[in-house]
């Protein structure tokens, strides 16, 4: 079997779309949930989390994982699956800027739900998710400056 | 032949929705709240910010002759537009899908407004004759 050779570009997509789909499966927001002693007895307590599929959170925060998962999934079509025809550009986009496009909505939409106060504290998903959104704006940018020195994937 | 003055039926979706959006992004988009306040700013208020650009964008060239780079980062204006009209279109789904409670006036207009955009984008690509659509 021929070894399939990804640019750093397409890597860093990769990889960042596996880890943001991942992310998003994780603590979005949480919310800790008070605790008090009623007749010796403790009662409540922990915490509470909300992942981006959660209710209240489904679609709109599932949206940055939804583009990041589409990246991954053309990068991985035109490296791993080459008989799977894809189309030159996409309603007169190359390839190139339909990642880029993508990438800076998902971290556009990341850094908008990071500044937003929803009033709960923030869970490791949302800073992943935002870690990895922003990854992909990076692999998106290198497979731009990767097409002078050496044709990209798809 | 198209008067250079008189705009474009895309051209006028594009402007009509940014003016609506921005004018409605004022009003209640959930409980009491409007997209400029919290919780819901600032993720709410980037479909009104999206088409305040794609509006000012066609207004600034169209009437003001502004003249403005034939391309920005390897995009034309047409791409531009239609690149923020289909992101805008896609949070104006993702809102309509998300349970946030009653919906207010302001998120139905943001919603609605999102969707035009799009339409107005798609518009501009046939009337420009980028061949991107159709």
């Amino acid at each position: 079997m021929d070894k399939v050779k990804l640019s750093a570009g397409n890597l860093t997509i990769l990889i960042a779309g596996v880890v943001i789909l991942i992310a998003s499966f994780l603590a979005f927001d949480k919310i800790s949930l008070p605790s008090f002693d009623e007749g010796g007895i403790h009662i409540g307590g922990g915490t509470h989390s909300f992942s981006a599929w959660s209710s209240h959170y489904f679609l709109i925060a599932t949206i940055p994982a939804l583009l990041g998962v589409v990246m991954a999934l053309h990068v991985a079509l035109v490296a791993f699956a080459p008989q799977v025809s894809m189309p030159g550009s996409v309603l007169g986009f190359s390839w190139n800027q339909v990642h880029l496009i993508l990438a800076g909505q998902a971290t556009i939409m990341m850094i908008a739900f990071l500044i937003q106060d929803r009033g709960l504290d923030r869970g490791i998903g949302l800073y992943l998710m935002l870690l990895a959104a922003i990854a992909l704006l990076i692999g998106a940018i290198l497979r731009i400056q990767e097409r002078g020195s050496a044709p990209p994937l798809g | 032949m198209v008067d250079s003055q008189s705009p474009t039926p895309g051209e006028i979706t594009i402007m009509v929705a940014g003016a609506v959006m921005l004018i409605f992004s004022f009003l209640h988009f959930g409980g009491s709240r409007n997209s400029w306040q919290s919780p819901f700013f600032p993720i709410a208020t980037l479909l009104p910010l999206y088409g305040l650009l794609m509006a000012l964008q066609i207004v600034l060239t169209r009437f003001a002759s502004v003249k403005l780079p034939r391309s920005v980062a390897g995009f034309t204006w047409e791409q531009i537009q239609l690149a923020l009209g289909s992101m805008a279109a896609l949070m104006a789904i993702g809102f309509l899908m998300t349970d946030y409670g009653d919906k207010q006036i302001g998120e139905w207009f943001e919603i609605v407004g999102g969707i035009a955009l799009v339409v107005g984008a798609v518009l501009l690509q046939r009337e420009r004759g980028t061949g991107a659509i159709g």
